[in-house]
């Protein structure tokens, strides 16, 4: 019961965290942007209309976007906020989940014949296969070492700077894994420059509505993760630090630019450093 | 016609006789079968069952019967007899109790698949091929037959029971000697970098059944073999044993599956999945050779325990694949990436089939690759606690090399599904071609698809038999997570019930079909994504590693902004055979410098003459 409340807590809020941050970054960079409510308005117009696929897509692109959304949904179940079905939050199942995501929409996206959708296949097969060591790194480095792998340790974590360098080695995983510049931009409309609006470019209507819901629900996910890194519970804590990170992020895709696509290795392998390392400090003994 | 049916049903006795052996061995223990003697006690053959084979032999059996089923359908019949002749020889090897048994089986097992290996001998390519393996497998033979007679000199007697029983008292040097020749041996047998070389040149050439059964099971009988040096012949293994293994099987993960991922041709980039999965095996034997070695029993039952998950779990899926990427060379003629593509619309059991083995080759749930990864990542992570600093570093470098080759698998086999599978096909299609049908063929890969799935959905009916297994080799049984069990149902589920959901909304709203936009060019087979294109990220990124080569050229027309023809090639070429062909040809430039010393001249020869008395004095004198 408590699993079906939070997720469907997370599932309604995640077009909220999306807009926020949609209008926050319109604010920073001075244009009046669109409002916080607009991602629900979005849903109501796509919702409506017909979805539109390439000639001679099989079945596996018609259930991609069902594959997505059920993968964000159960990330959103498995987040230790006191309501997640005991198996669930595993870490290294959580990295896999993730995969089956990243495996569903590559496969879908070369379905589609186009070379833009393609070449999106590509580049986020590449960026996935680069964030999944520093993911578990980050993920592991933060919870209790080496006393299991399941989330909830994450919640009694002790804080400091070893810590803190697993933080800043999830936020960095954590700009890729949700679409977010330096890594990817969500608003682009040029095709050579996408990887996830790449991704589902063929996509349109209620299919892109399922898919949209998928990325904002894993963005919020993740936020709230990050947030957990932080606070280690309590409701309120833990609201008030999505909050912040939302907004930080914001900061950070109106401050940076995209960097070129051979420079995301050298980015992620800075986040798996500063992870791994916070690991290794612990092996030998530092304090939290 | 007749041949094939008595290979065939030859080949499904066995695997029947595989599975009964399995059975009574996970059951009652240990088993005398009984010995032929011999008037030289070195050449007696001693066979019994053990719990240690018994896992072996329940994949041997599985496996065996997939394939002959396949070869009732598929197969020449010459083939389907050395197949049966080539399950039997694993299965006398997993049987084996003695030097002498298992050298001869061994043996057996090495020709017989040479033989499989060479069964389009009329192509140059396919003789090279099987030139290559049958020198890996016989220099391999010989650091085998070494390892035996070190282990069996100490002992003074040729049976394993009293190697095992003499092993303790083994000096340290003799037992560093038997393990590194153990690890050259089998290693090389088993696909272990830096000597798998011969892998992804003998699978492009055998037939789909053969790299089935090379890939599937005689990888897996090598490291079983491995298993039985290092935790019973050889035992107690040193530490330092185990850390090694892990380096190596991290190693081999990584670079297996990064060679897959520049690879084309459909088998070969097989073969290197094969050296990857090998790889995460050896991690799991390793860590379990470590933590035995530091005390941890119940941490190396549980390593053991994923290891030889995973190495079931990789003969299903890597027969399936196998097969299919045999239906696929007998429908296209070729399995090659680059010419395949729109396969799903015509393979219609093959399709679906193939894609199983795909997400459970890159182990993800509810499949069965996704358990035992799974709990090989669970036990290295509690390595991280129970060991000391220095081992949890190699522990945490293995957790990160595996998660990086997981990562890497999946976008391999996003290309070859998708590439292979889905879009258009690649080539010009003349004539429209036939819906597969259902055969014998079909219901092999049904076979191992539905099997990928049962062990992925039912983790437990794997585990819990080899639990016990694994006890009596280590003495403690592993302890399993309370979320094994659980965990693939419950990752699953609401993805898949979504994809149904999604299915199902479709039949009361509307979906319409438009050509795929192209930015308004006619919509061309080749405007598609190819295989070359979609790694070539990743080729940049691991350059390093892969050493990507690359050809461009331009035939000018009338002006150099209108080429007549562009032709492209890029290639990779493997480290380790960079690395042969560097040192070979180091040292023919240094012989033929050193040609000079030869020149002929009787003078020069009277000089080296009195020079070499001079040295030889001086020598003397001092």
């Amino acid at each position: 019961m408590n699993a079906l409340v939070q997720l469907l807590l997370v599932a309604a809020l995640a077009p909220l965290a999306h807009g926020a941050m949609k209008a926050l970054r319109a604010r920073f960079s001075g244009r009046p942007g669109p409002s916080i409510l607009q991602s629900y308005r979005d849903y109501a117009k796509l919702w409506c209309k017909e979805a539109v696929l390439p000639e001679g897509a099989s079945i596996i692109t018609r259930c991609a976007p069902g594959v997505a959304f059920g993968v964000a949904l159960t990330l959103a179940a498995a987040l230790p906020l006191g309501g997640s079905v005991p198996p669930l939050p595993d870490v290294v199942g959580l990295i896999f989940l993730l995969a089956v995501g990243h495996f569903v929409l590559g496969v879908a996206a070369l379905d589609t014949r186009s070379a833009f959708s393609g070449m999106a296949a590509s580049r986020s097969m590449t960026f996935a296969s680069l964030v999944e060591p520093a993911l578990l790194a980050a993920l592991l480095g933060a919870a209790a070492l080496g006393k299991g792998t399941q989330l909830s340790s994450l919640l009694t974590l002790a804080h400091g700077p070893t810590s803190a360098l697993a933080f800043a080695g999830f936020f960095l995983v954590m700009l890729a894994e949700t679409a977010r510049i330096p890594i990817d931009n969500q608003e682009t409309h040029y095709e050579l420059t996408m990887i996830h609006e790449g991704l589902v470019l063929e996509y349109s209507g209620w299919h892109l509505a399922f898919l949209q819901a998928a990325a904002q629900i894993r963005q919020l996910s993740f936020l709230l993760l990050g947030a957990i890194l932080l606070s280690g519970g309590g409701v309120l804590a833990l609201a008030g630090w999505a909050v912040v990170l939302a907004a930080a992020v914001s900061v950070v895709e109106t401050v940076f630019a995209k960097v070129r696509l051979f420079e995301v290795p050298q980015l992620l392998a800075t986040g798996l450093i500063f992870a791994v390392t916070s690991i290794v400090l612990r092996l030998f003994g530092a304090p939290a | 016609m007749r041949l094939r049916l008595l290979g065939a049903g030859s080949t499904l006795t066995l695997a029947l006789l595989a599975a009964i052996c399995a059975f009574v061995a996970a059951t009652r223990g240990s088993v005398e079968l009984g010995s032929v003697p011999a008037s030289v006690p070195a050449l007696q053959l001693d066979f019994a069952l053990t719990p240690l084979a018994a896992p072996f032999l329940a994949l041997l059996a599985m496996l065996g019967s997939a394939v002959g089923v396949w070869g009732l359908r598929r197969d020449r019949p010459i083939d389907a007899m050395l197949i049966a002749a080539f399950v039997a020889a694993m299965l006398v090897l997993l049987i084996a109790s003695s030097v002498a048994s298992f050298f001869l089986s061994w043996e057996t097992m090495s020709l017989v698949s040479a033989f499989l290996v060479a069964a389009y001998h009329k192509r140059r390519a396919v003789r090279r091929a099987t030139w290559v393996y049958l020198v890996a497998a016989q220099a391999g033979a010989l650091c085998i037959l070494a390892t035996m007679l070190v282990l069996a000199t100490h002992a003074g007697g040729w049976s394993f029971p009293a190697i095992a029983t003499a092993a303790a008292t083994l000096p340290p040097s003799a037992r560093d000697a038997a393990f590194i020749l153990a690890m050259l041996g089998f290693g090389s047998k088993a696909g272990l970098l830096p000597l798998h070389f011969w892998l992804p040149r003998a699978h492009p050439v055998a037939p789909p059944s053969a790299s089935a059964m090379l890939s599937g099971a005689m990888l897996k009988v090598a490291l079983y073999a491995l298993t039985l040096v290092t935790f019973n012949l050889a035992a107690p293994a040193p530490t330092s044993w185990g850390v090694a293994l892990m380096v190596v099987g991290t190693l081999s993960a990584i670079g297996g599956v990064l060679y897959a991922l520049v690879d084309h041709d459909l088998k070969r980039l097989l073969a290197y999945h094969s050296v990857e999965n090998v790889g995460i095996i050896a991690i799991g034997i390793g860590l379990a050779l470590v933590a035995r070695s530091t005390g941890d029993l119940a941490l190396a039952a549980l390593a053991l325990t994923a290891a030889i998950f995973h190495a079931i779990n990789h003969g299903l899926f890597k027969g399936l694949l196998f097969l299919g990427s045999g239906v696929v060379a007998d429908t296209e003629g070729t399995v090659d990436l680059e010419r395949l593509g729109g396969l799903w619309s015509h393979l219609v059991w093959t399709g679906p089939l193939f894609l199983i083995g795909c997400v459970a080759i890159v182990g993800l749930p509810p499949f069965n690759g996704f358990a035992s990864e799974w709990m090989t990542f669970q036990s290295l992570i509690a390595s991280w606690h129970a060991f000391v600093p220095a081992f949890a570093l190699v522990s945490l470098a293995a957790v990160l090399g595996l998660s990086l080759t997981g990562g890497l698998a999946a976008a391999c086999f996003v290309k070859v599904f998708g590439v292979a599978f889905l879009g258009h096909p690649r080539r010009a299609v003349t004539r429209p071609i036939a819906t597969e049908r259902f055969d014998a063929a079909t219901l092999a890969l049904m076979a191992l698809a539905v099997l990928c799935t049962l062990f992925g959905i039912v983790p437990m009916l794997v585990v819990v038999p080899l639990a016990r297994v694994v006890a009596s080799t280590i003495g403690v049984a592993p302890p399993i997570a309370a979320a094994l069990p659980v965990l693939p149902i419950a990752l699953a589920t609401l993805p898949i019930a979504a994809a149904i959901g999604v299915l199902a909304i479709e039949r009361y709203r509307r979906v319409r079909t438009v050509p795929t936009w192209t930015c308004g060019s006619p919509v061309t087979p080749s405007a598609q994504y190819t295989a070359t294109a979609f790694s070539k990220s990743l080729r940049t990124i691991f350059a390093f590693v892969l050493l990507p080569e690359r050809r461009r050229i331009v035939e000018a027309g009338a002006s150099s902004w209108f080429p007549k023809r562009i032709v492209y090639r890029t290639e990779s070429r493997d480290i380790i055979d960079e690395t042969a062909r560097r040192f070979a040809a180091l040292m023919l430039q240094f012989a033929r410098r050193s040609r000079a010393l030869q020149s002929g001249s009787l003078r020069l020869y009277v000089a080296y003459s009195l020079g070499a008395v001079i040295v030889a004095i001086a020598l003397a004198n001092r």
